[in-house]
């Protein structure tokens, strides 16, 4: 059964629709994230789930039931999902009193209410700073103790809006580590939104991508903006930033203009070293990153332009490319999509 | 540069002596503006409160008016409060004119629309993330205010102080409404007026000497709870 489910969902602030969404589907118990560029619709999206913004039109539905957008039935579905701001901010009390704002909310009693703030207190890494002023605190400590905050109320969805963004390599890999152990140990479902495809690919168990308020297709990471310039008999041309041109089959590309492109990495493929000078509709570059991720092999080409691909490990120990070496990429047509706006 | 010298030496003489006439004019100025305050903030800060945190029509042009009523001279208030205080006015059979008690209604009048603007001022300075996370953690709408209302709770006391700043030094209201009667409702300000008049300053000067003082320990409070508000 669904957690969430969303038909055609928009929501327009002004005269801008900034989330725009056909249809949505969150599984219950799992790690989804939600990757975007800035002002793609993340947040908003974030904070509809979380009940706190309202869609300007569509369904939304919660463990499976329609959601009704008034005040008592909002505030009841708001004590099962609790949303982690990017810059979360603590109210001007203890560390303690922070985390106790949830439980005396749900008239839980003191003696419970000392025992979760320890648990919880332990969980997130702050055991030393239960009586410590709340404002006092570090970036890194203040995105935890708001980590502590929200699973003190034992809720059935965990929303994180950028859990990572603003803080050191260390506290990213305490909250990443603390997001794995409640989804595992406690079985809170868990949506996070961030710009880290890497944080997105190690953490999450289903990845949405959204651009412009719509969910895509895409690894996102590979969207360029791009001038289309015309056609000849057999191709579309389309220039790229740094001046590499890609030859397109006719009729892939939009009008001539400027547009924006997306190459999902999944569609582009080393090509082998025979057939390198027929990989006409490619790029060439040289490889400038090669990473482990989950099965496969993840390369990033600097072809003028990064572009980030997949190899299966196996096709990786046949061709061994190493870093700094001159590769051809072939680009499948059916992993290329051209995306509104600029 | 004799007159003057000689006048403050006599002045402080006066205040380390505690002149009863003195004390009891620094007495009741105290009584009026703090009970004013009082009532002004019982009435500006809720009232601040529900404009800053709720939306509603016509939202912005109570924020103008507002806006508007802090510029409101003195004079104008000792008017309007007189023609309803006097013997022909509306609330003329409740013999409140020229006692203490007309003036605490003046001052309030005065003070209102000061506590209620710098409230709203407070309030809004306070991050609507506040507001998210109280709900995000199942607060209803009376708990968030009550959270938003405990961030902001600095301001609000700052605006507090600079009301009451307002009323010790004010001296139009006091002057209409309470009409200068010794022992009864003359305060620091009217004190001062008349012995200006009289050309005895020694009272003058000594009221003016512990007026800056009071001024001068509001205006240390102000800045403490600002400095504690923008933490």
């Amino acid at each position: 059964m669904s957690l969430y489910y969303a038909r055609d969902l928009t929501r327009i602030h002004g005269r801008r629709t900034v989330l725009a969404i056909d249809s949505l589907d969150i599984e219950s118990g799992r790690i989804h994230g939600l990757l975007g560029a800035n002002g793609a619709g993340k947040t908003t999206l974030l904070n509809i789930l979380a009940f706190l913004d309202v869609p300007t039109a569509g369904h939304l539905g919660f463990d499976g039931r329609p959601v009704r957008f008034s005040g008592s039935h909002l505030r009841r579905l708001r004590r099962q999902v609790v949303l982690v701001d990017q810059h979360p901010v603590a109210f001007s009390t203890t560390v303690a009193g922070n985390i106790e704002f949830g439980l005396k909310i749900r008239r839980i009693g003191r003696r419970q209410r000392v025992r979760i703030i320890d648990e919880v207190l332990a969980l997130v890494g702050l055991e030393g700073f239960r009586n410590a002023s709340a404002r006092g605190l570090s970036g890194g400590e203040t995105q935890r103790l708001a980590m502590a905050r929200a699973l003190a109320v034992t809720p059935k969805v965990l929303l994180c809006d950028e859990p990572t963004s603003s803080v050191d390599v260390e506290n990213q890999a305490a909250i990443v580590d603390i997001l794995r152990r409640i989804n595992r140990e406690r079985g809170i479902s868990i949506i996070f939104t961030t710009h880290d495809r890497q944080l997105a690919a190690g953490l999450a168990d289903r990845i949405l991508y959204l651009d412009h308020g719509r969910l895509v297709a895409t690894g996102w990471e590979n969207v360029f903006s791009c001038t289309v310039e015309g056609h000849d008999e057999r191709h579309d041309r389309c220039l790229l930033p740094g001046g590499r041109r890609l030859l397109l089959p006719r009729g892939l590309a939009p009008a001539p203009g400027i547009c924006r492109l997306s190459i999902d990495p999944r569609a582009v493929q080393l090509a082998p070293p025979a057939r390198e000078t027929e990989a006409e509709q490619g790029l060439r570059g040289r490889v400038v990153l090669l990473t482990a991720e989950g099965e496969q092999v993840r390369m990033v080409v600097d072809a003028g332009i990064r572009i980030t691909l997949f190899i299966d490990p196996a096709r990786y120990r046949t061709l061994r490319p190493g870093i700094g070496d001159e590769v051809a990429l072939a680009v499948q047509p059916q992993g290329i999509c051209f995306l509104a706006g600029r | 540069m004799n007159f003057l010298t000689d006048s403050l030496r006599s002045a402080l003489l006066l205040v380390l002596s505690r002149d009863p006439e003195m004390l009891e004019i620094v007495g009741l100025s105290l009584k009026v503006s703090c009970l004013s305050t009082l009532l002004a903030a019982l009435a500006g800060v809720p009232l601040g409160f529900f404009i800053a945190f709720t939306e509603f029509r016509g939202r912005r042009l109570a924020i103008t008016l507002l806006n508007t009523l802090l510029a409101l001279p003195t004079v104008v208030i000792g008017l309007l409060v007189y023609g309803f205080l006097s013997r022909h006015g509306l609330l003329g059979s409740l013999d409140l004119l020229y006692t203490w008690k007309a003036m605490v209604i003046g001052q309030v009048i005065l003070i209102v629309p000061v506590v209620t603007a710098l409230t709203i001022a407070a309030i809004s300075r306070i991050d609507d993330r506040y507001r998210k996370t109280a709900m995000t953690l199942g607060a209803g709408r009376l708990r968030t205010g009550l959270v938003i209302f405990r961030e902001a709770r600095f301001g609000i006391v700052a605006a507090v102080i600079a009301a009451f700043g307002r009323v010790i030094s004010e001296v139009g209201i006091s002057m209409m409404l309470g009409g200068n009667i010794r022992g009864f409702t003359r305060t620091m300000t009217t004190a001062m007026a008349l012995e200006y008049d009289k050309g005895s300053f020694t009272l003058a000067v000594a009221l003016g000497i512990v007026l800056m003082t009071i001024s001068l320990v509001m205006n240390v409070l102000l800045n403490f709870f600002q400095g504690r508000a923008r933490m």
